[in-house]
C-alpha cells in the first residue's frame, strides 16, 4: 500500500540522489525572486498572471504559472474510472483540462510584455497518482536566465497541489485569485475554500489578487512591531522596484493610542528613508484596525498587511487583522510572512 | 540617493521548507500528507462527519423503541441513517461504508456471517460488476470516431441536427451499455468536434456546451430506458422480485420484471425527452456558430486515416449485439448479471481487452458499495424497518394530502430527485427503495408504478456536475464550467418531473391493465 502512495518508482538510493540535486537547485533558486501564479478554469483567475508579470519585472525574477487538476473523484463516475476517459482523450491527441488555460496564461503574459515565443523551451513529465497525464511542465528560459514555467499538476485536491508545489519551489510570493468561499475562523472549522486553506498554510507571502490593477500604490500597514517593520521594509522594496507610490498607515484602536500609531508611521518612514525609498504619503486613523485598513486601503492597488503568525486556535480567540483584511478588502491584499 | 535592491535578497523571502518536512520528503511528500492526515489532531476535523454519523447511529439505537418497531428494525434503521450520512458527506472513502454495513450486520444484528456473506451477492450485483467490465472493454475499442462519422453522414453539418443526432446515438448506446461507458467513449469525439470547429475553444463556449451536454444528457436520459442502463434499474428489479414475487401466487408474476417489460414502461421517457433536450440546449446556450462543416471535413479525414473497418471492430460490434440480444431474450431465464458477465467473458476470451485494462478501469469499490447497500435494503424490509418508515412517511404526507395517488407519486419523485442530487443514484435506490415500495403497498398503490417512479427519478438529479456519472466524466474534459450544469439542469429536472407524472398517470395504466 505504501508503495502505491509514492510519487515515483525510484529506489531509496535514487531518491536520495535526486533529493540532493533538488536541494542544490533550491539553494540556487533562493537567489532568484520566484513568483507562483495559481490559475483555475475561471477567466477571472488570469489576474494572478497579470500581477505576477507586474510584480516580477526584471531578469532576476521567475514566473511559475500553476494549474492543479484534482485526481479521480471517488465513485461519482458510476464505477468507471474517470482516468479511462482522460486516457481516451490523450490517445485521441486532445488537450487535457488545464493545458488550454496555461496557454491562455502565456497570451496574458505576452500582453503584459513578457513574450516567450523565442525563448528556448524544455518540457518535463512526471508520473503522479496513477493519473495518465501526471505532472507536466514547460520551462521557457531567456538568455539572461529568466524563466517562465507552465506547470500542470495532478493532486488529490487543489490546495494540496499548490502547497506541494511550494515544496518543489521554494517561492518568494504566491498569488491566488479572490475566494468566493472564505469563511470566518469558527465556520472554517467545517469547510475551507482553496484560497483560505493555502493562505493559512503557505510558508511564504501570499497575494490575494482582486481586480485592482488599474489602481495606484501600495498601502503598507504597520503596528510598530519588529515583525511588522520587517514586512514594511520588504514590501517597500518591492513597491520601489516596480515604481509604485508608497503610503504608510497605522491604525490606533483608541484616541489614546493615536500618538503611538503616529510614532509607528514615523519609525517606518525613517527606516525607508535610510534605505533611500521615497514615501508618497503617511496616514493614521482611529478605530477598529481591520475596518479602517479596508475602508482607507481599498482605493490602492495593494494593501500590505503583516501576518501575525497566529495558529488557528489563537485566531479563534484573538482574531487576525491580516486574515480579516485579506478576506474582506475590496482590493488586492499582500499578506507578508 | 538611489538604492540598488535585489528583490530576491531584500524583498519578500522564500522560506526554506522545514527540515522535518525535507526528511520526510525523501520518502515522498504525499506519504507525509497521509501520515499527517492520520496522526494529526486535524484528522478528527477532516472526518468529523464520520464521528457525527456514528454518534447519530448510537443515539438512534439507544432511543426507546417506538411502537410498531422491533429492536432489530431500530438497529437497521440506525445503520441506514449512518450509511446515508456517510454517502452524502463522504468523510471516508465510499467503499468504507459497505465494509461498515457488513460488520454492523454481523456485530449489531447478530446475523450469521455466512448469511450476511450470501446476501452480498445477487444477480443485480453480478450485473453491476459485469456491465462495468463490459464498459471498459467497449471504451478500449476506440470506435468513437467511426460512430461519429456514421452520425454526421446522417445529420449533415448543422449544429442543431448534430446535437440531436449525438443525443440520439449516445442515448441508444447508453440505454444498453450504461451511461458512463458511452460518456467515456464519446467524450473524445465531442472534444474533437469542438477543437476542429475553432482553434480557440474558449471563443465558442456555447458550441462546446451544446455538443458536450448532448453527449452527457443523451447518456443520462437513456440510462433509465432499459434495465442495463444503470445499476439502480437492476437493483429495483431485484427488490420487486425479492419483496413481492411469490411462486405459488400467479398474480405476483408481474413483479418478475423482464428486460422488455422495463423497456415498454421506461423507453418513452427517453424518446419524448430527446427533442425537448435539443431545444432546451439550443435555447439555453445560444451557439456562436451553427456551421460545423470544417470540423466534419476534418473528422472525415481522421476516419479515412484510420483505414477500413478492422476485423476486431466487427467482432466488437458482434459481441456487443450478442450481449444486447441475450439481455432482451434470455435475461428472464439467465439473469441480467449472468449475461453481462458472459459478455465480458467473451471480450476477454477473444483478446479484445486485457484483464489488466479491466482491472485498472473498473472502480471495484462501486461493486462492494452496491452489494452492501442492497443487502442492507433487504434487511430493512425483513426486519420491518422499511414498513415503519413508510408508515411514518405516509402519516407525514397525509397532512399535505399527498398520502396516495398523484400526491404520493410526486412526493416520492421529489424526495428521490433531492436525494440523488446529493448521493450516487444506485445507493439512493438501494437504501430508499424498500421504503417507497412499502409505502406503495400500504397506500394501496401499485409497487410497480412507485418503483418505476423512484428508479427513474433517481436519474433526474441534473443540478450539479457530480449528480450523474456521465456528467462527472464529461466535466473531466475541462471544457464546461460547474455553473453550466445548473443552467440547463433545473430546466431538464422540471420537464422530466412533469413528464414522469404524466406517463405514470396516463400511459402506464394502459400497459399494466390496472
Amino acid at each position: 500500500m505504501i508503495s502505491r502512495l509514492k510519487r515515483t518508482t525510484l529506489s531509496n538510493r535514487q531518491e536520495r540522489a535526486l533529493e540532493k540535486t533538488l536541494q542544490n537547485l533550491r539553494v540556487q533558486r533562493r537567489n532568484r525572486f520566484r513568483v507562483l501564479a495559481c490559475i483555475n478554469e475561471e477567466e477571472a483567475s488570469y489576474i494572478t498572471v497579470r500581477f505576477a508579470a507586474r510584480l516580477a519585472p526584471g531578469n532576476e525574477c521567475d514566473i511559475i504559472v500553476l494549474f492543479v487538476r484534482p485526481i479521480d473523484q471517488e465513485l461519482w463516475s458510476g464505477g468507471l474510472q474517470v482516468r479511462l476517459a482522460r486516457q481516451s482523450m490523450l490517445e485521441a491527441g486532445l488537450e487535457l483540462p488545464g493545458v488550454k488555460h496555461l496557454k491562455t496564461a502565456l497570451d496574458v503574459l505576452k500582453e503584459e510584455g513578457i513574450d516567450v515565443t523565442d525563448w528556448p523551451q524544455e518540457a518535463a513529465h512526471e508520473d503522479a497518482w496513477g493519473d495518465p497525464a501526471g505532472d507536466n511542465k514547460v520551462v521557457y528560459t531567456n538568455p539572461e536566465g529568466r524563466s517562465v514555467v507552465l506547470k500542470l499538476k495532478t493532486a488529490p485536491d487543489v490546495a494540496n497541489g499548490i502547497l506541494d508545489q511550494y515544496e518543489l519551489g521554494p517561492y518568494n510570493l504566491m498569488i491566488l485569485g479572490e475566494s468566493s468561499s472564505w469563511r470566518g475562523e469558527r465556520l472554517s472549522l467545517f469547510s475551507k475554500g482553496v484560497v483560505q486553506r493555502v493562505t493559512m498554510l503557505s510558508p511564504c507571502s501570499v497575494l490575494v489578487a482582486r481586480n485592482s490593477l488599474e489602481r495606484q500604490g501600495f498601502f503598507i500597514c504597520t503596528d510598530g512591531t519588529s515583525r511588522s517593520m520587517q514586512a514594511v521594509r520588504r514590501a517597500a522594496v518591492l513597491a520601489h522596484t516596480i515604481g509604485e507610490p508608497i503610503t504608510l498607515f497605522s491604525a490606533a484602536p483608541t484616541t489614546a493610542a493615536q500618538p503611538a500609531a503616529e510614532e509607528n508611521v514615523e519609525n517606518a518612514k525613517a527606516l525607508l528613508k535610510a534605505l533611500g525609498i521615497a514615501i508618497a504619503e503617511s496616514r493614521v486613523a482611529v478605530g477598529n484596525p481591520a475596518e479602517r485598513i479596508i475602508e482607507l486601503g481599498s482605493d490602492y492597488k495593494i494593501i500590505v498587511v503583516t501576518d501575525e503568525g497566529r495558529s488557528w486556535w489563537q485566531r479563534m480567540w484573538r482574531g487576525s487583522i491580516a486574515y480579516e483584511v485579506a478576506r474582506k478588502a475590496r482590493t488586492s491584499v499582500l499578506d507578508v510572512r | 540617493m538611489t538604492a540598488a535592491f535585489s528583490l530576491a535578497r531584500d524583498s519578500l523571502q522564500a522560506h526554506q521548507p522545514s527540515a522535518r518536512l525535507m526528511r520526510m520528503r525523501r520518502q515522498g511528500y504525499q506519504r507525509l500528507l497521509l501520515l499527517k492526515s492520520q496522526f494529526n489532531i486535524h484528522y478528527f476535523w477532516e472526518r468529523k462527519w464520520f464521528f457525527i454519523a456514528l454518534l447519530v447511529g448510537f443515539v438512534i439505537i439507544r432511543l426507546p423503541t417506538p411502537e410498531g418497531l422491533s429492536a432489530d428494525a431500530q438497529t437497521v434503521l440506525a445503520m441506514s441513517v449512518v450509511a446515508t450520512i456517510l454517502f452524502v458527506t463522504e468523510p471516508v472513502p465510499l467503499p468504507t461504508v459497505p465494509l461498515l454495513i457488513i460488520v454492523g450486520q454481523v456485530v449489531l444484528l447478530k446475523l450469521n456471517p455466512d448469511q450476511v456473506a450470501q446476501s452480498l451477492m445477487s444477480d443485480s450485483v453480478l450485473f453491476i460488476m459485469g456491465s462495468l467490465m463490459l464498459a471498459v472493454a467497449i471504451v478500449k475499442q476506440r470506435l468513437d470516431r467511426r460512430i461519429a462519422w456514421f452520425l454526421v453522414q446522417l445529420t449533415g453539418t448543422n449544429l442543431y441536427w448534430i446535437s440531436f443526432g449525438i443525443t440520439l446515438v449516445c442515448g441508444l448506446l447508453a440505454a444498453f451499455v450504461g451511461e458512463h461507458t458511452v460518456a467515456a467513449m464519446m467524450l473524445p469525439v465531442g472534444a474533437t468536434l469542438i477543437t476542429l470547429t475553432s482553434t480557440e475553444p474558449k471563443k465558442i463556449p456555447n458550441v462546446a456546451a451544446v455538443i458536450l451536454f448532448s453527449i452527457a444528457y443523451g447518456c443520462s436520459i437513456a440510462s433509465i430506458a432499459t434495465p442495463s442502463g444503470g445499476a439502480r434499474n437492476a437493483i429495483m428489479i431485484n427488490y420487486w422480485q425479492q419483496f413481492f414475487f411469490n411462486p405459488i401466487d400467479p398474480s405476483t408474476y408481474r413483479f418478475l420484471v423482464d428486460y422488455v417489460t422495463w423497456i415498454v414502461y421506461a423507453f418513452p421517457m427517453f424518446l419524448i425527452r430527446l427533442p425537448i433536450l435539443t431545444l432546451l440546449l439550443l435555447w439555453t446556450f445560444k451557439p456562436e456558430t451553427t456551421d460545423l462543416s470544417r470540423a466534419v471535413a476534418r473528422l472525415r479525414a481522421q476516419v479515412e486515416m484510420q483505414g477500413p473497418v478492422k476485423p476486431s471492430d466487427w467482432l466488437t460490434l458482434a459481441l456487443f449485439g450478442l450481449t444486447i440480444l441475450a439481455w432482451i431474450f434470455y435475461s428472464s431465464s439467465l439473469g441480467l448479471g449472468t449475461v453481462a458477465i458472459g459478455g465480458a467473458l467473451l471480450f476477454l476470451v477473444t483478446g479484445l481487452v486485457r484483464w489488466e485494462d479491466i482491472n485498472a478501469g473498473v472502480n471495484w469499490g462501486v461493486v462492494l458499495l452496491y452489494a452492501a447497500a442492497v443487502s442492507l435494503g433487504v434487511e430493512m424490509k425483513a426486519s420491518g424497518a422499511a414498513e415503519w418508515v413508510a408508515n411514518s412517511m405516509l402519516s407525514l404526507l397525509a397532512s399535505f394530502g399527498a398520502e396516495k395517488g398523484v400526491g404520493l407519486w410526486a412526493a416520492v419523485s421529489l424526495l428521490t430527485i433531492a436525494v440523488s442530487n446529493t448521493m450516487t443514484a444506485g445507493a439512493a435506490i438501494a437504501v430508499f427503495g424498500p421504503v417507497v415500495l412499502n409505502a406503495a403497498q400500504m397506500a394501496g398503490d401499485d409497487p410497480l408504478t412507485i418503483g418505476f417512479i423512484a428508479a427513474i427519478s433517481s436519474g433526474l438529479g441534473y443540478a450539479t456536475a457530480a449528480a450523474q456519472p456521465a456528467f462527472t466524466i464529461i466535466y473531466a474534459s475541462g471544457y464546461l464550467r460547474a455553473r453550466d450544469f445548473f443552467k440547463i439542469g433545473w430546466k431538464m429536472m422540471f420537464v422530466s418531473f412533469f413528464l414522469l407524472l404524466f406517463l405514470a398517470g396516463f400511459y402506464w395504466p394502459l400497459i399494466s391493465g390496472r
